[in-house]
């Protein structure tokens, strides 16, 4: 029995890291506040909040895998969103029927969509072809959206989202079931299938790992690279297209602090940016940790939320520090590396 | 010789750098009528590179021994909320405002200890290690200590000082111009970065490092050591920075830099900055900041509004590195 | 004091309980050059690394100058004259030539600050020391492989140094430019200067060695003047074994050339290349660093795109425009550098054997079939013997024979016509050289076509039916059957 837990901790350090670290968390906002930890309302919240940064970071998730980064999904996200709810804002009326405002609803999302679609495009083409290092690449990408965003609204937040989309987001289904939890839920289970038991994410992980390699056997890696800055960048218009619901109007700003958030969710799963490398689950508990994180210090109200900065903060410097002494997969692996196409 | 000369002048980015800088501003001073160069635009555009360019230089001396600092604009905020609210509650206001140039100068050292402690000894992705430490500072600032914005209270030692100028012009349509004491920093920084990084051995251990960590060791540098007090000097001159920024802007804002590294590091690698280390120089630094500043600031004088700052300033990054990867595509073939 | 610089006797080292090195004695004279040869993996880095003291020994004596030496650190070595040119030769390529020339004294000297006159004095004095002229200020990085060696040796010879150590110098060089290199080691050791020439090429051991010492596993098994030795004795002391004369014989070659190349080029790379490969035979591409066998290889597998000339399959004329496309034509290709082009280090064997056959091994919707790709896996393992038990292991957690059997496999589980092998059995050890060379013997007797492409002549002696050899793009011979010799191919080389 201890033999085989020993040796699936070899195997799975950060699920089990990742596990004792919520045990820990738990069990420190249950002694210090029980009752508020254990009610519906906390847990509530905390269902509600981390679905907008969480199926980001599903996202990001897959450039991570193929040893690239992704910096402009906030601020293309923003820019798709503002598309979307201008058109939604111009088109919707008050006299007009459910049926068809639902209508409009469904044009303005495949509007974010598709601008995600074109922007995972513009990202996948640079880095591909071009051959420009990701991080430069989206760095510049993001001020390009940023400054559209901002030119396209001056600055203001646009507002005019229907009533019903805003419901959306506050919606409980079956009473219990809110609508971003969903939504989180459905890309989560379809990201579980498209990296364990498609052809897709098997090439995604050894393009990641050893991209020239790759090339040698007949992947065909640039469309690789792109696929995935694609659906990185559509899976983050659609994160957005919820902010907007709960926010109920999209700024060229909105989120930017998900940014470095979606990195550090990822680097503490162990998805790091070199590539090939980190398990799914591992990135759900650690946004689950984090967001209890942010809960659990929303509870103490003489703590304002920037504590959960502080520990999120700290608790990655120990875990890249502990991650050097594990042995085998450690510490080589977190170089920077340079790769030559 | 000379003919090798001039070729080898032609390779190097900051020359053609310079010469975009250039015809920018030929093309600008044109399209609006002789504006870009009154003596009074000239003024105020130097005057707004002053922290950006001093930023730059910071970004650019981490940059050249290959590593990547997210933290720096976290430091310098830390660096200087603290100084300034430590300088409110003591009730320092006039004489003693230098004391808190030199609070912010050490807490940024101790700041960037940290930094250098976890780089030099575990040898991590410095990316992601300064992604963390920005957290942590973030957090530390704004929910350990709870440091609030100070504006009307900041200590008149610090307004003064902000508010000094050097000379004064005036433009043909009577706009006048102060040129802000803070300019003659940011000129020392830049002669400082230049001179560290050319006429010493830690500025050569640096572009050493960046070029090839391994071969720097086996030459006999001490790269832990040398990575080490490259960060702690980081952190204090951010810190100064930081100080310098507070008596410009005649406030102190816990939050204001926050995301200042994503529009700072894209222009110190348009200035031939290499992502991957030992690549670099101070003056082709200043003119892709230079760049920056003059697109950011003369939109208005060519009629476009200034809400399209960023997205030039997206563009213009976005040309320079796909210049510089092509040019880098070609070289290996 | 004695005629030796340098005396080692029964040195030993171990690694967390591994001997790396057991009872090693070698003696290097002043003014001569001492060749240090063996196999990968035979601890010949380890040796260096404890004469520059990186390492230190467990056992045995070091004497140097007819002085013991108890331990000593990189820098003491320095000091007493020891300098050592690693293969990647330790430059800067972002900085100048001067820079990378006088940079190591600065520092030894404990500057602070840069002086450019004095490194510019420090760099030329450096040069002058051979009598080599180079731009000082032209940036490292865009020397070629033989300017940057230069550069190493006449940075380390600034040193005052009594013994250099030369790990595999002539690695990235071109046939000339070794020639240069040799010419330049002479004048260092007619100078004094030891030198320690680490190697596995005969000829150039016996080219240029007056000593030499051979290594295996670990152990010396040979110490002494290289005129004492023949280069049968040499190959027997190195691999351990006689060479075995088991020559490659083509048994049922088709009529009809499965592939033809006519008149195919590459810009700078290769001219005018036109060859013929039948199913059932092995040919072999040979040459030198440089003379365009890799470029033909990556043109036959899409990687390069020739703008002359054609290739045709089957009797069919085929445009290859990417390794997909090879594929789809059923050509596979085993890459040069088996770390960064054939594996995927930290990634599963089974992974790793499967990654081109992704398609047979799932469904029409792209769904894996994770028994069949262990499965597939498994029986690789046993059809090529790869030293592992379990197939989700690491590929990194091989040795190098047994890494180069997963990249063989990954392409043998694709229905194949024609396999190109470049450098099949470089850095791998004796055991399995064999295995992989039966193995291809029984894949092309089964009517596979097959091109290795090697600069190991006797490699390629054993294994093909027919040789092309090329030099600087051109092809320049052919020969078949019993005309295949290592020295009927030398002699077109040259």
């Amino acid at each position: 029995m201890q033999a085989k837990f020993k040796e699936y901790s070899n195997k799975n350090r950060y699920s089990v890291m990742l596990f004792g670290l919520m045990i820990l968390l738990l069990m420190f906002f249950s002694v210090t506040k029980g009752e508020t930890l254990w009610s519906l309302g906390t847990w509530n919240g905390i269902f509600i909040q981390f679905p907008e940064y969480g199926i980001m970071t599903l996202g990001v998730m897959f450039c991570f895998i193929i040893g690239n980064i992704d910096m402009s999904f906030v601020a293309l996200g923003d820019f798709a969103c503002i598309m979307a709810v201008r058109y939604m804002a111009g088109h919707v009326t008050e006299d007009m029927a459910t049926g068809q405002v639902v209508g409009v609803i469904l044009i303005a999302l495949l509007i974010a969509i598709a601008i995600g679609v074109i922007g995972g495009i513009i990202n996948g083409v640079l880095v591909a072809y071009l051959n420009i290092p990701p991080v430069m690449a989206t760095i510049a990408m993001q001020l390009v959206w940023l400054g559209l965003s901002t030119a396209l609204t001056k600055g203001y937040a646009v507002t005019g989202v229907p009533a019903l989309y805003t419901e959306i987001g506050h919606t409980m289904l079956f009473g219990f079931l809110p609508v971003p939890l969903l939504i989180f839920l459905i890309i989560f289970l379809f990201s579980l299938f498209l990296l364990k038991f498609t052809t897709y994410g098997k090439r995604l992980y050894m393009t990641g790992t050893n991209l020239k390699a790759a090339k040698f056997s007949a992947i065909n890696t640039k469309a690789m690279i792109i696929s995935t800055f694609i659906l990185c960048d559509v899976i983050a218009c659609i994160g957005c297209m919820i902010m907007v619901s709960t926010m109920n109007s999209a700024k060229a700003d909105y989120g930017t602090s998900y940014v470095m958030r979606v990195i550090l969710i990822l680097v503490l799963a162990g998805v790091l940016p070199d590539g090939g490398m980190g398990k799914i689950f591992n990135v759900l508990l650690s946004i689950v940790a984090i967001q209890i994180i942010a809960s659990g210090v929303n509870m103490f109200s003489q703590l304002n939320s920037y504590y959960a900065s502080l520990i999120w903060g700290g608790l990655l410097i120990i875990v890249l520090i502990l991650s050097t002494k594990m042995n085998g997969t450690g510490i080589k692996l977190f170089k920077l590396k340079k790769q030559k196409m | 010789m000379n003919n090798a000369m001039i070729k080898r002048t032609t390779k190097r980015t900051e020359y053609w750098i310079f010469l975009v800088l250039i015809i920018m501003c030929v093309a600008i001073q044109i399209a609006s009528g002789g504006q870009l160069l009154e003596s009074s635009t000239v003024v105020t555009i130097l005057r707004s590179m002053v922290v950006d360019g001093m930023f730059a230089m910071v970004c650019l001396i981490v940059m050249v021994s290959g590593g990547f600092d997210l933290s720096f604009p976290a430091v310098a905020a830390l660096a200087y909320s603290l100084s300034t609210t430590i300088c409110v509650n003591m009730g320092w206001s006039e004489t003693n405002a230098w004391a808190g140039f030199i609070m912010a100068i050490v807490i940024g050292a101790v700041l960037g200890m940290l930094n250098g402690w976890i780089i030099s000894n575990f040898k991590l992705n410095t990316m992601i290690v300064t992604l963390a430490t920005q957290t942590l500072f973030i957090g530390i600032s704004m929910g350990l200590l709870e440091l609030k914005e100070i504006t009307s209270k900041l200590p008149l030692g610090f307004r003064t000082f902000g508010e000094s100028y050097l000379f004064e012009v005036k433009s043909s349509a009577g706009l006048r111009s102060t040129m802000t004491t803070m300019f003659i920093p940011f000129v020392i920084i830049c002669i400082i970065t230049s001179l560290v990084l050319n006429r010493t051995m830690f500025g050569r251990a640096l572009y050493a490092i960046g070029g090839n960590e391994t071969s720097a060791e086996r030459a006999g540098y001490n790269v832990k050591r040398v990575k080490f007090w490259l960060y702690v000097a980081v952190g204090a001159t951010c810190g100064f920075i930081g100080m310098v920024r507070v008596c410009m802007a005649r406030q102190s804002i816990p939050k204001a830099l926050v995301g200042q590294e994503m529009t700072i590091i894209p222009a110190v690698i348009l200035g031939g900055a290499s992502i991957f280390g030992g690549e670099g120089t101070v003056f082709g630094t200043i003119c892709a900041v230079g760049i920056i500043t003059v697109v950011s600031n003369s939109m208005l004088l060519i009629g476009i509004d200034s809400y399209w700052q960023d997205f030039f300033n997206g563009i213009v990054i976005l040309v320079g590195v796909t210049v510089s990867a092509i040019q880098a595509k070609r070289r290996n073939k | 004091m004695s005629e030796y610089l340098l005396e080692m006797t029964e040195i030993c080292k171990s690694f967390a309980g591994v001997p790396a090195l057991e009872h090693v004695n070698f003696k290097v004279r002043s003014g001569k050059v001492m060749c240090l040869a063996g196999e990968n993996g035979c601890g010949k880095s380890t040796l260096v690394k404890i004469i520059s003291g990186v390492y230190s020994k467990d056992e045995g004596e070091v004497v140097f100058e007819g002085k013991p030496i108890a331990k000593i650190t990189p820098a003491e070595a320095t000091k007493l004259g020891i300098q050592v040119i690693y293969q990647d030769l330790s430059i800067f390529p972002n900085l100048t030539v001067m820079e990378n020339l006088a940079i190591n004294s600065e520092i030894t000297a404990g500057k602070k600050l840069v002086n450019r006159r004095q490194w510019e004095a420090t760099a030329k004095e450096a040069l002058s020391k051979i009598g080599y002229h180079i731009d000082l200020h032209a940036k490292m990085g865009e020397l070629s492989v033989a300017d940057k060696q230069l550069v190493a040796i006449c940075r380390a010879l600034l040193f005052d140094a009594k013994l250099i150590i030369m790990d595999e110098p002539t690695t990235a060089l071109t046939k000339k430019e070794v020639d240069a290199l040799f010419k330049t080691v002479c004048q260092l050791r007619d100078s004094g200067i030891a030198i320690m020439f680490i190697s596995h090429k005969t000829e150039e051991i016996f080219e240029i060695s007056d000593d030499v010492c051979i290594m295996r596993n670990g152990k010396n098994v040979y110490a002494g003047p290289t005129s004492e030795l023949t280069p049968k004795d040499f190959t027997y002391y190195m691999t351990g074994r006689e060479l075995t004369d088991d020559h490659f014989v083509a048994k049922n070659i088709s009529k009809e050339p499965v592939l033809k190349v006519e008149h195919l080029s590459l810009k700078n790379k290769f001219e005018d290349v036109s060859f013929e490969l039948r199913k059932g035979e092995i040919l072999g591409i040979t040459g030198l660093l440089g003379s365009g066998r890799t470029e033909l290889a990556l043109s036959l597998f899409g990687l390069e795109r020739p703008k002359k000339g054609t290739i045709t399959l089957n009797g069919k004329q085929v445009k290859i425009t990417s390794p997909i496309m090879a594929q789809k034509l059923k050509i596979g290709y085993v890459p040069e550098d088996r770390l960064t082009e054939g594996l995927c280090l930290q990634q599963s064997i089974a992974d790793n054997i499967t990654l081109s056959s992704l398609k047979r091994l799932s469904n029409s919707f792209g769904l894996l079939k994770h028994q069949d790709i262990i499965d597939d896996a498994s029986i690789w393992k046993e059809k090529f013997s790869i030293a592992t038990n379990d197939v989700n292991k690491f590929a990194s957690t091989l040795s190098g024979g047994n890494q180069q059997k997963i990249v063989l496999s990954k392409w043998l589980s694709n229905d194949l016509d024609v396999l190109i092998l470049n450098g099949p059995t470089v850095g791998v050890d004796v055991g399995a050289k064999q295995d992989i060379h039966a193995l291809v013997h029984q894949l092309a007797n089964d009517g596979l076509a097959v091109i290795i492409i090697s600069d190991d002549l006797s490699e390629v002696v054993i294994n093909c039916s027919r040789v092309v050899v090329m030099k600087e793009g051109k092809i320049v011979g052919e020969m078949t059957g019993d005309k295949i010799s290592e020295d009927n191919i030398l002699e077109i080389i040259r």
